[in-house]
């Protein structure tokens, strides 16, 4: 089969899966063109694998119309099977869910009334196969444009040092927009002003990873950092309550991201139960900080003559509490597991996870099972609420997102030091080989412990946080899912690697609620972008700088047509 | 710094003795809390017996699923986390299926037809699972063999999602809803002892495909090549196999086992829906580390003991059946602990070390 | 003439195989010893012993005057033990400097909470231990090289590093295996060059194994032969040259077929 054959083939498979999913019936009118664009973004990355690197452009252009029309044809075919099925009465919706007259409607660019009356003009097929042989074009002109010129142009000395600046500048210029300018009201398919604007912040802060990649080390570099750090920081002033929400929780996930890294990505210990500890520091605020629920646990109280309504510690109080049992619950997990290795442990930390949230859901005494404990504390400053102590400047959720900007500073800045010393040496040498390391001197038992303990410690601290912002808190919101998407983000972002932590969570907690307008394509499209980040980048996005020797030195030969993104 | 060596020396209590000591100690435990609670409750004898029945048919269904993981992690050493899910789609095609056989009035039809149907079913549900399995290891797993093992694992995660996520997308919320045909949904009854149909034939189905299984890795020059890229997989290429095709056999090997398991599930579940894989997928991973990962024979024993155990436990150790999760989730603790490479051992041990 | 190691009859079995059988062993402080043997004749499985990679099955390990057996490795590497690998085991992540910082570990004192804060004593302590460690690359013949990432160095670097790693530790006793292995003549001239160094100038005590001829016989004082586990001999270098059960084990698959057939069986039954 030709090459510009399967491309058609490919792209079609993918404009079906979308079809199927229900997207065109979900953008409605515009349906097709946008399709197309999707389509012609599609033909560009596959041509430029397919046939890009021949540079002849007459020999791209006729590849783009061949992989062009072989798409257009079968979508035409598919939409007029579906079209003339739904025509005929033929009801596809118990089988497919989303193959309804409207979904294939909007791909035709008729009123859904006409494919119930059978009256689709010929015309119609004719458009889509036009569209989308455009769009092969588009993609195959594309190829040959970018292709040699803009590279070699964008690759001199000159261009890349505006590059650069244009890059440090933009968080900057972002963090103008975000803070003071305010947005003109725009609508970005159903989602509002607020997630625009949130969608920026995200943006803002990642890109000011990138841009302190960028900077030069020393004075250069102290001085971005300082200044996007007090950018940072005065966002929750600027914020509303709920980007403020969103933004605190990416950074609590920051704060188990950084603790997870040191467990995975120094010690090379790879667990999956690591919502334990979160759990356990949650659970642990939650239950001396909001009024007890258990009968046995308030009777108890009532006995000894302590009022069971009111909170026992709060917020700061029970800050070291909640560190120590997450600790002590590290160790105890540690312990048993150390001498398992690779998978096993794997396995077994996430069964041990599984336990935890099993025990929060079936110890009704103490937990209150699946309704939860309710109403736990805020966390004041000397006994004021933020807006008390900020004058109305800090909304709640403001002060949580601070509380975890503050804390995962603190924590990056314990990781990076730890690393930075000979227990950070030993995790490494531990993580390539255990039997040199330990011949070399290492205690294996300890070291691993440290890393098990430190990790649990700071998802401690972060389900702390994680239960006074949800106020609330209920078995379910420490499932699997969550050390999974703990792992996740530390892998996209880049293991190993504080910025990339950072980075991973924008990613991955952040971006799926801007996406909350398209909310039922959330998953798919976060799962679909797991896989292929993989793919393309396996040492995440902004790797750390032994993960990026490693990438260089073994995958020289696949690393060609990414931006890498050099520092210094 | 001598003198604290020499305190470790003094402290150190043999490893080994002190987990066989806990271990004992366990399992006293468990044995006292088995005959102080669960045998005072005075279940009758056919109670076990049926409970343990059950436990059988939910081990052959996890033994089916615990082969794929086996079979995948001896050739590639990765953990295929969207393996519940091809078992999932296995389970959607059957219905699919199923309700084309209702459709057809072939369900009511005379014995054999209904057999030929149901074959129909699973044969159905067998080949959906083949190709989700082959379409898997092509786009997510194949350009990602030569990295490191937590990519492939993410990337694993990464799939299961979106499989999970596409069938709700694609095929609706609610629940695909199993109808038994009228000649299996008896079922026999020896003394006080009550034998559902399905559950017999899942049980020897499920017996048939494993021993097909051994077979083909045994007997079969295919299985030949499959335990000679386990065993190293770079002399079997130079040997002259084609590594590529053997890992692609091997996935369609395991998916089709899991579509067989999800077809079966659905008629022992009656539902199947987007995210039913999961948590068999999770108790089939279980199992498959049960058993010594690797270990085919192993994953097949790790199963039943899985299925067994979840079956009996919650009634023996007289808590309630919502734990049965936590006690096949610490059963593997435990084993894992006192014998770190599963029950039977892996197989391939030795080149990982 | 003060004994720094004493083997008495270590035995390691793996299944039916008797790795080590029973070997006594001596070596002198400040001495330089040289174990040989045809492939398989358990030089590495001894080694692994002394270092407690394996646990004797049977026999006593003593060093400086107290026993070995049982210590896990880190333990056996503070008492002052150190090794290299016959195929080379280095962090290949790390750089050069990096890996003698590994090796210096268990000689750092500083306290983790002292490595967050960043304490003087921390910060003086870790510019000493790099100081330590670009004086161990120089000795080794390394200097300038420590910041190449250790798997990008020529493979006759790399077994230079795995012995400044090793002597990172500080050792009294150190297990050269096959240093000079994959090594070109000059290379190995260096390497010989370097254990000679290590005593005269630094005092370590060296024990190797090595396969070639030439380099044993030039630099060893004492040299022992093990063959299918068994000492069979030990002595100065030339009266080992010269025992005629060496030879046989060297030359054997010629002269003594039938005798190897012999203690095969006695294996099996």
């Amino acid at each position: 089969m030709p090459k510009t054959i399967r491309t058609g083939l490919i792209a079609f498979a993918f404009l079906s899966y979308l079809i199927f999913i229900g997207v065109p019936g979900r953008i409605g009118e515009n349906a097709l063109p946008i399709l197309a664009v999707v389509a012609g973004l599609f033909f560009w990355l596959n041509l430029r694998r397919e046939v890009g690197r021949k540079g002849d452009s007459v020999h791209v252009l006729r590849a783009g119309l061949q992989a062009g029309a072989t798409a257009g044809l079968l979508i035409a075919m598919e939409s007029g099977l579906f079209a003339t099925l739904l025509g005929n009465g033929v009801s596809i919706q118990p089988v497919f869910d989303k193959i309804v007259p409207q979904n294939i409607a909007a791909l035709l660019g008729v009123r859904p009334g006409a494919i119930a009356q059978a009256q689709v003009p010929l015309l119609r097929y004719l458009l889509q196969v036009v569209y989308f042989t455009g769009s092969g074009l588009l993609g195959a002109l594309a190829v040959a444009a970018v292709g040699a010129s803009l590279r070699t142009y964008f690759s001199r000395p000159a261009m890349v040092s505006a590059g650069r600046w244009l890059v440090i500048a933009l968080p900057f210029v972002l963090l103008a927009i975000v803070i003071y300018l305010g947005l003109p009201n725009v609508k970005l398919f159903s989602t509002n002003r607020g997630t625009v604007r949130l969608l920026l912040t995200l943006v803002t802060t990642g890109s000011g990873l990138f841009a302190l990649r960028l900077t030069r080390p020393g004075r250069e570099r102290m001085a971005v950092a300082t200044l996007l750090g007090l950018g940072v920081l005065s966002m929750p002033f600027a914020l509303d309550q709920f980007q403020n929400s969103v933004m605190g929780i990416v950074f609590i996930y920051v704060m188990m991201g950084l603790g997870l890294n040191i467990v995975v990505g120094y010690a090379g210990l790879l667990d999956l139960g690591y919502v334990a500890f979160f759990a356990i520091g949650a659970y642990t605020y939650a239950f001396v900080s909001a009024p007890f629920s258990s009968p046995f646990i308030r009777s108890l109280l009532l006995d000894l003559g302590v009022s069971a309504d009111s909170p026992l510690l709060g917020y700061w109080m029970a800050l070291p509490l909640a560190m120590i049992t997450a600790t002590i619950g590290g160790i105890l997990l540690g312990i048993p597991v150390l001498r398992l290795r690779g998978d096993y442990l794997a396995i077994v930390t996430l069964g041990f996870g599984e336990i935890i949230r099993l025990f929060m859901l079936n110890l009704g005494e103490l937990t209150n099972g699946p309704r939860g404990i309710l109403q736990i504390s805020q966390p004041g400053l000397f006994g004021l609420a933020p807006d008390a102590f900020s004058s109305g400047q800090l909304s709640s959720q403001g002060w949580i997102f601070l509380l975890a900007l503050l804390s995962s500073a603190l924590i990056a800045f314990i990781a990076i030091r730890l690393n930075d010393s000979r227990l950070g040496r030993a995790w490494i040498a531990m993580q390539e080989d255990e039997d040199v390391a330990q011949a070399t001197g290492v205690h294996l038992v300890r070291t691993k412990l440290l890393a098990f303990a430190i990790g649990a410690t700071f998802a401690g601290l972060a389900g702390q946080l994680y239960a006074a912002r949800q106020i609330n808190i209920f078995p379910e919101n420490f499932s699997l899912f969550v050390s999974i998407d703990a792992l996740a983000l530390i892998i996209v972002g880049g293991i190993g690697s504080a910025p990339g932590i950072v980075l991973g969570a924008l990613a991955l907690k952040g971006l799926p609620e801007v996406l909350r307008g398209v909310d039922e394509y959330r998953i798919v499209t976060f799962a679909a972008l797991l896989v292929i980040m993989m793919i393309v980048r396996p040492a995440g996005i902004l790797p750390s700088a032994r993960r990026r020797f490693e990438r260089d030195s073994s995958d020289l030969d696949d690393g060609e047509d990414e931006i890498v993104v050099n520092s210094g | 710094m001598a003198r604290h060596a020499e305190t470790a020396q003094k402290l150190r209590i043999d490893e080994q003795a002190a987990t066989r000591y806990i271990g004992i100690a366990i399992l006293a435990l468990i044995i006292w809390r088995v005959i102080t609670v669960g045998l005072a409750e005075g279940y009758p004898t056919s109670f076990w017996i049926s409970q343990a029945l059950n436990g059988m048919v939910l081990g052959g269904v996890y033994a089916l699923v615990a082969l794929g993981y086996t079979l995948v992690y001896g050739i590639l050493f990765m953990i295929n986390f969207a393996h519940g899910e091809v078992m999932m789609l296995g389970g959607i095609a059957g219905f699919f299926a199923l309700q084309f056989a209702q459709g057809q009035g072939w369900m009511e039809g005379p014995w054999l037809v209904v057999v030929v149907a149901l074959l129909f079913i699973m044969l159905i549900g067998m080949v959906t699972s083949v190709l989700i399995g082959m379409t898997l290891e092509r786009l997510a797993y194949r350009p990602l063999r030569q990295a490191p093992r937590l990519v492939p694992l993410i990337s694993a995660i990464g799939a299961s999602l979106f499989l999970q996520y596409s069938v709700l997308l694609i095929f609706g919320v609610s629940p695909h809803s199993y109808r038994k045909p009228a000649l299996i949904s008896g079922g026999l009854r020896l003394g006080n002892v009550f034998i559902p149909y399905t559950g017999a034939i899942i049980f020897i189905t499920s017996v048939l495909l494993m021993l097909a299984l051994y077979f083909i890795i045994q007997r079969t020059k295919l299985g030949r090549a499959m335990r000679a890229v386990a065993e190293d997989r770079s002399t079997a290429a130079l040997m002259g196999v084609d590594v590529d095709a053997v890992i692609v056999v091997t996935f369609m090997l395991g998916s089709a086992l899991a579509g067989a398991a999800g077809v079966m599930l659905g008629f022992h579940n009656t539902v199947v829906k987007f995210n039913s894989g999961f948590m068999p997928g999770l108790k089939a991973f279980t199992a498959a580390v049960l058993g010594g990962i690797g270990n085919i024979p192993g994953a097949m024993f790790g199963a039943l003991v899985l299925g067994l155990i979840e079956a009996i436990g919650p009634s023996a150790l007289g808590i309630p059946t919502e734990y049965k999760d936590v006690i096949a989730f610490t059963l593997l603790v435990l084993i894992l602990i006192f014998r770190p490479s599963g029950l039977f051992g892996e197989v391939l041990s030795e080149k990982k070390a | 003439m003060t004994t720094l190691l004493a083997v008495q009859g270590v035995t390691k079995m793996f299944g039916g195989l008797t790795a080590v059988d029973n070997v006594d062993l001596e070596i002198v402080e400040r001495s330089i010893t040289s174990l040989i043997g045809p492939n398989g004749a358990g030089k590495t499985t001894l080694f692994n012993c002394l270092t407690g990679l394996h646990r004797p099955d049977t026999g006593e390990i003593v060093f400086a005057g107290r026993s070995l057996v049982g210590l896990r490795s880190d333990e056996i590497t503070a008492r002052g033990i150190a090794r290299t690998y016959q195929n080379i085991r280095l962090f290949g992540r790390m750089t050069a400097l990096e890996n003698v910082l590994v090796g210096q570990h268990l000689r750092l004192r500083a306290s983790h909470w002292a490595a967050v804060l960043r304490t003087a004593r921390q910060q003086a302590e870790e510019r000493a231990a790099r100081e330590i460690g670009r004086a161990l690359l120089d000795f080794v013949g390394l200097g300038g090289q420590e910041e190449i990432i250790s798997t990008n160095l020529p493979y006759g670097e790399q077994r230079l590093l795995e012995v400044a790693r090793a002597l990172g530790s500080r050792p009294r006793l150190l297990l050269l295996d096959e240093p000079a292995a994959g090594m070109n003549p000059r290379e190995t001239e260096r390497m010989m060059e370097l254990v000679h160094r290590l005593r005269n100038e630094r005092g370590v005590t060296v024990f190797l194994i090595e396969h070639n001829m030439k380099v044993v016989m030039s630099i060893s004082e004492e040299v022992t032969v093990l063959d299918y586990g068994k000492k069979i001999a030990a002595g100065a270098p030339e009266a080992v040259r010269s025992n005629p059960r060496v030879i046989e084990a060297y030359l054997g698959p010629e002269v003594d077929q039938d005798l190897r057939i012999d203690r095969e069986m006695q294996d099996i039954t």
